[in-house]
């Protein structure tokens, strides 16, 4: 018996390896992506791409259960997996239609390592200035840090510890070992607006708001504020609470025993292996008119191995459009400018790490080349058969 | 604005009078050329103007395309009346006066025409001094709009702003060669000023701006003294010398800024070009502009007398000058300006389009005579439809020198193309009038879409940052383009395949395999390409933005294709489909093309003008509708029938 005999006995994998199923996941993937495209209209590209597309299953018009995309995908992978199993023919006139197979099976894959891989930020900077971190578009992370105990500009290090904000939920605790107290979340909003009334009782805040209102979620993640009441219980036991509002850029100073430290609710900021210094914004636009022909930012590179770091060993890279700084797995692409009005230019980069990168580019190679031998070798095999016919006639 | 020169003396001179005496000078100063009880004579033929350079919109074109893109976008035509685009450009430029009547301003809103209190007219468009009667209206109104957010404009709001804009467009435009025209503001009453300037001898003692900017060293000498004495002791020379001066400085800042750049710089590095005022007040005592001036006037006065001879001489030696001048970037795109004209001389889509039609019009009587007669003249014209159509899209590249699609004009005449071509392989291949009819009746269609979309405005614009990598313009988009031909002619074989089904003759059913057969073919090849496109486009996003896939309308618009090509091709290897059911889905693909190319854009509102969305939303829907309406109905007739694929 052979392997595929062995395999067919599996009733399961017979019925997981329909054509049925595939035409299913097929056609539900068009109506998502038809459905999805239309939805950006109204909810916004970050929305409806978590709604229809990187959803396991979702509420079309508020009541309908739907599969998300990401599980018609699942569906998919292994309905292809139990038709390689199962029925694929594996003979050479058969072989386009096998690498087209296997290249879209490596699309499925990349799909799944660039949605659960990939992090994009951000990282603006002036020109003349550097920095090694780069912030995130819309998560928002608690940062914590011991104050300095008088503010000294020549520090350039200092130990932050954040708390990714996604995983807040009220009543939970969090221990900070190390600084001696215990944060625990009372309140805790995506996005909120500040007020600030008279209050004696009022949590602790650096710029005087005294209580959050939780507000319906921006079409644009970017634009949500997000804030949230803590609880803070120091080692020797006392209580206190404090507020922290996603607007504000002053931080609530925590006292906790001998030594004090700073909160702030901030976007999530991401180290990078190297540092990276603006020297030249350039743009052009093509003359007489305001379109823009070109957007370059001139750059300065340097490897950051531990803490090392050598004022004058910088290399030069020129990022433009369509030509992005590659480092690693690090991309850093040309975003967005702006001038300020004393004139200063600076730029935005958007940074993005992918380890699965190129998985794409070699899933596009696979599939086109399946495709083309086998619309090539049908056509061929068709006119052969034509000119059989008509011999026979 | 004024620099550094003697012009600049005098003015600064002058700016220590007190300027209330002079005022009645400055509102004499019109918008427009005052000799409007006189017709300009006119040159005969302008040959010699459609070949001048002009920088618009970011590209070095000939005179004549640029006037072409003005008019269409004030009118939305390419001519005017009996008059071409050129000619009335140049009646406007040289003479504005005698264009303040032509109704020349498309007004797609009625409420618009409401609000400024003109009455409707039958074409929708007016003249410069009806819609002037309302012009303080229109910019209170326009104010409001402008307030309000793009995203949040409505069409009227919209239409306002375009209205607006063209009218000051016009305004500013019809300045440009103010400067070359004899003005009440320089006509003196008496031959003082005459003498005291030395200015030549003129009718009615009537002189223009530039003739008395050729004075500014005698009105310096006589202004010298002017700050140094007091208003009540001047002598009446010194009066009228105040005058003058203070009148040329109205004109410097009133004319100024015109947005007609004809003019290059000598400085090799500034790609902008200056209109003729502009080149006044910045370097009019540099003789290389001062010559190219003086060109230009001699230009308008030369066009004024009608002097054939004397104008081609003064344009000659105004492009001359140009080209000597301009950077080496520069001159190469000015050495595209003849094969430019001859691209717009020949009309090259206007033959394709009719050689299609005759092709097509030969299909249709081969279908009632006999069919052997008509089908070498039907190929012949097909050929001959092609060749102007390949030619008009290679002259293209070599002028823009870019791949052949960048914007949605290009995209029709290279889906075009290709969908002509692949009919003539189906042709070669089956040789049974099945290619002809695909090739004939694909490139009339395209073409006539493309006709409609030529109205926008220049077809050869320039491409923003993003776009301009002629790498991915080569690679990508054409692919993709390639594509939607691809399943563009797969859907008009699922048409034929009905058709054929439905005509129902003896040899019915072996036609119908050939059909199946190719359209399987092609749809496949359109699958290949679509999805190749679109991949590509995925990798040309990982390298300008980093992101291989992100669900953007235009990328979720090519995977629907993708995906339908490839349920259709799934369902005939399920046998859930029979062939007639293979041929609905190559019709539902040639549907979801037409989505991907028209109504994406439609999401995104706010590429468009307001006339070319909404009609281009009205025309899907009716399209959508009757696609359905043929399928149901043929598809319930063959039911009827009992016909077995």
């Amino acid at each position: 018996m052979s392997y595929r005999q062995k395999i067919l006995k599996f009733k399961l994998i017979r019925s997981l390896s329909s054509l049925k199923i595939t035409l299913v996941c097929l056609f539900l993937l068009y109506l998502l992506t038809l459905g999805g495209m239309v939805s950006q209209i109204h909810e916004g590209l970050y929305l409806a791409q978590q709604r229809y597309f990187e959803s396991f299953v979702f509420l079309l018009f508020g009541f309908l259960p739907f599969p998300g995309a990401q599980a018609v995908m699942w569906v998919l992978l292994v309905n292809l997996v139990c038709v390689a199993l199962t029925r694929f023919v594996y003979q050479w006139r058969r072989v386009g239609i096998l690498i087209i197979h296997s290249g879209l099976l490596l699309f499925l894959v990349s799909a799944y390592l660039t949605l659960h891989q990939a992090r994009e930020s951000h990282l603006t900077l002036s020109e003349g200035q550097a920095a090694n971190v780069s912030v995130a578009y819309h998560d928002w992370e608690l940062a914590i840090w011991e104050a300095p105990l008088k503010e000294d500009s020549s520090l350039t290090d200092r130990e932050v510890v954040s708390l990714d904000t996604n995983r807040f939920h009220p009543n939970q605790t969090i221990e900070l070992v190390e600084q001696g107290f215990r944060i625990s979340v009372k309140e805790f909003y995506k996005n909120c607006e500040a007020f600030s009334e008279q209050d004696s009782d009022a949590p602790l805040n650096a710029s005087g708001i005294t209580h959050l209102q939780s507000a319906a979620l921006q079409k644009e993640p970017e634009k949500n504020k997000p804030g949230g009441v803590f609880s803070v219980t120091t080692g020797d036991q006392k209580t206190f609470d404090i507020l922290l509002f996603g607007a504000e850029t002053r931080p609530v100073t925590i006292k906790a025993g001998a030594k004090r430290y700073h909160a702030i609710l901030r976007l999530k900021r991401f180290p990078l292996p190297f540092v990276l210094r603006l020297k030249d914004f350039r743009k052009e636009e093509h003359p007489g008119t305001t379109i823009a022909r070109s957007f370059q930012s001139l750059v300065e590179v340097q490897p950051l191995e531990g803490k090392k770091f050598n004022a004058k060993a910088w290399r030069e890279k020129l990022i433009a459009m369509n030509e992005p700084l590659r480092y690693k797995d690090f991309t850093l692409y040309q975003a967005s400018f702006s001038v300020d009005e004393s004139g200063q230019e600076s730029s935005t980069l958007a940074v993005v790490q992918n380890a699965g990168r190129l998985m794409p580019y070699i899933s596009t190679l696979v599939t086109v080349l399946g495709l083309v031998t086998h619309f090539s070798m049908m056509a061929v095999h068709s006119r052969k058969n034509t000119t059989n016919r008509k011999r026979h006639d | 604005m004024i620099k550094k020169n003697i012009l600049a003396a005098v003015v600064c001179a002058c700016l220590l009078i007190p300027g209330g005496i002079f005022k009645s000078a400055m509102i004499s100063a019109d918008e427009f050329c005052p000799l409007d009880s006189l017709k300009p004579r006119k040159v005969k033929s302008l040959d010699s103007l459609k070949r001048v350079p002009v920088l618009h919109q970011g590209r070095i074109k000939p005179f004549e395309t640029y006037s072409k893109n003005i008019l269409l976008q004030f009118s939305g035509r390419e001519h005017y009346q009996k008059e071409s685009a050129c000619e009335w450009m140049a009646r406007f430029l040289f003479a504005p006066r005698t264009t303040s009547d032509d109704k020349i301003f498309i007004v797609n809103h009625p409420e618009i025409l409401e609000a400024l209190k003109i009455g409707p007219q039958k074409n929708r468009r007016y003249s410069f001094r009806q819609l002037d009667s309302g012009f303080e209206k229109l910019k209170v109104l326009v104010d409001v709009s402008q307030g309000i957010a793009e995203k949040n404009q409505s069409i009227v709001d919209k239409e306002l702003i375009r209205v607006y804009e063209n009218l000051l467009l016009y305004i500013r435009l019809s300045g440009a060669f103010g400067f070359a025209i004899p003005h009440p503001d320089f006509t003196f009453p008496n031959n003082e000023i005459v003498n005291e300037l030395q200015l030549p001898p003129h009718p009615g003692r009537s002189y223009s701006f530039f003739d008395i900017l050729e004075k500014s060293e005698k009105l310096r000498q006589l202004a010298q003294s002017l700050d140094k004495k007091d208003q009540t002791n001047w002598s009446t020379e010194e009066k009228n010398a105040a005058n003058i001066i203070s009148t040329l400085l109205f004109w410097t800042d009133h004319y100024a800024d015109c947005p007609l750049g004809i003019i290059p710089t000598k400085d090799q590095a500034n790609e902008e070009w200056m209109s003729p005022m502009d080149t006044i007040i910045d370097n009019f005592f540099d003789p290389v502009y001062h010559d190219e001036v003086e060109n230009l006037r001699d230009m308008t006065l030369n066009y004024w007398d009608g002097s054939q001879l004397e104008f081609d001489l003064a344009v000659r030696a105004f492009t001359d000058s140009v080209l000597k001048y301009a950077s080496a970037k520069e001159q190469k795109a000015i050495g595209k300006i003849p094969l430019e004209l001859f691209y717009n001389r020949l009309n090259l889509f206007l033959w394709a389009k009719f050689f299609y039609a005759v092709g097509f019009m030969l299909f249709l009587c081969s279908l009632l005579f006999e069919q052997n007669r008509m089908y070498r003249p039907a190929l012949m014209a097909t050929v001959l439809g092609f060749c102007p159509h390949l030619l008009a899209m290679m002259l293209r590249i070599l002028i823009m020198s870019r791949p052949p699609v960048s914007n949605l004009f290009e995209t029709f005449i290279f889906v075009g193309v290709i969908s002509v071509v692949l009919g003539f392989i189906l042709e070669a291949v089956n040789k049974n009038w099945l290619g002809l009819v695909v090739s004939n009746s694909c490139g009339l269609i395209l073409l006539l879409i493309a006709g409609k979309f030529s109205t926008e405005g220049d077809t050869m614009q320039m491409l923003v940052a993003v776009l301009n990598s002629n790498f991915w313009l080569s690679t990508h988009v054409l692919a993709i383009t390639t594509g939607y031909a691809g399943c563009c002619v797969a859907g008009i074989m699922g048409h034929i395949y009905i058709l054929q089904a439905l005509s129902n003759s003896v040899e019915t059913k072996n036609r119908l395999e050939i059909t199946h057969n190719n359209m399987l073919g092609i749809l496949g090849f359109g699958l290949t390409m679509a999805f190749l496109g679109t991949t590509l486009g995925g990798i040309w996003a990982d390298q300008s933005w980093g992101r291989f896939w992100g669900w953007d309308p235009k990328e979720n618009g090519a995977l629907m294709i993708v995906l339908w090509a490839a349920i259709v091709f799934h369902a005939r290897i399920a046998k859930i489909v029979n062939p007639l059911g293979v041929a609905v889905g190559c019709i539902l693909a040639l549907m979801n093309v037409v989505w991907a190319w028209f109504g994406v854009n439609l999401l995104s509102v706010g590429l468009h003008s307001y006339g070319f969305t909404s009609g281009i939303a009205n025309t899907l829907i009716a399209y959508f509708l009757m696609e359905v309406l043929f399928i149901s109905i043929s598809v319930f007739i063959l039911g009827q029938k009992k016909i077995k694929f």
